[in-house]
């Protein structure tokens, strides 16, 4: 029982998990809900502090020298945005607070899953 | 995402940019801010080595700036009620749908040009083809609420 799992791997595992449970929360919540659920807001949330611990560890990990295959521009380029995607998503979901928002925040784990898959690439060289 | 049954919207009386008009804002919106990161990071001239710089590859990175802007316009005008919005809307969907196919078509015929990728590059397929399906669905929602011009 000495296989270790890489750190790379979990990281992107942990960030799939999150992703896919706050879109499938928000799809579940635009039928059961015709108001932003409280469920869908704080999947969110998960997603957002997620992309802090992964900004953090990233940060340290170069900040200590250790170097990332691809640019990293592109690489900081793409934390930032996808820091800023479910903020703005949920203060935009929040203009009219319908069903409609649940589907609309369900967006934030479909893109930043492809955004975290795209870090991980840049980074490593590939996702697993 | 079908529709159910109970539903609270009020049919015919939700404005353009709410309800599931939200939702096509939304992914414009998500489109223009992903777009113009990628172009302001493909033009601006980091100083890296295995970066292509502008000059290298002007079309592909010039129409990653213009996909970028029409991006953005569209997800402004569509975002607005008035009847001049509708209008900016329905010709930045319009052009945005030409540059897909355009651009699309352009990749297929002279693949060497583009080395470089552009969101609208091969029909849009490293953005899941979205960026071929969103105009259409742009267009149809602008047709289903006429301003009242």
């Amino acid at each position: 029982m000495d296989a270790v799992v890489e750190t790379p791997t979990v990281m992107f595992l942990v960030g799939t998990v999150i992703c896919a449970l706050s879109t499938l929360i928000c799809w579940v919540m635009t039928v059961l809900r015709s108001h932003p659920a409280d469920s869908s807001i704080i999947s969110l949330a998960a997603i957002e502090l997620y992309l802090i611990v992964y900004g953090i560890y990233a940060g340290i990990r170069q900040a200590m020298g250790a170097a990332i295959l691809g640019e990293a521009w592109e690489f900081w380029g793409y934390i930032i945005t996808a820091l800023l995607l479910p903020v703005g998503v949920f203060i935009w979901a929040m203009v009219d607070k319908t069903r409609w928002s649940n589907l609309v925040m369900s967006f934030v784990g479909l893109v930043v899953f492809v955004m975290v898959y795209r870090l991980e690439v840049i980074w490593w060289g590939s996702a697993l | 995402m079908g529709k159910r049954a109970v539903s609270s919207d009020n049919g015919r009386s939700t404005p353009r940019n709410r309800g599931v008009g939200m939702l096509i804002i939304t992914a414009y919106g998500i489109f223009a801010v992903s777009a113009f990161a990628r172009a302001f990071y493909q033009i601006t001239p980091f100083p890296q080595q295995d970066k292509v710089q502008f000059a290298d590859a002007p079309l592909a990175l010039s129409l990653s700036g213009f996909a970028a802007a029409v991006y953005i316009l569209a997800a402004l005008a569509l975002a607005r009620t008035t009847t001049v919005a509708w209008k900016v809307a329905l010709v930045a969907v319009l052009i945005e749908m030409v540059g897909v196919i355009g651009v699309g078509a352009w990749t297929l015929m002279q693949p060497e040009l583009f080395e470089v990728a552009t969101v609208w590059g091969g029909f849009g397929r490293d953005y899941g083809y979205i960026p071929l399906v969103l105009p259409f669905v742009g267009l149809f929602w602008l047709l289903k609420h006429r301003s009242a011009h």
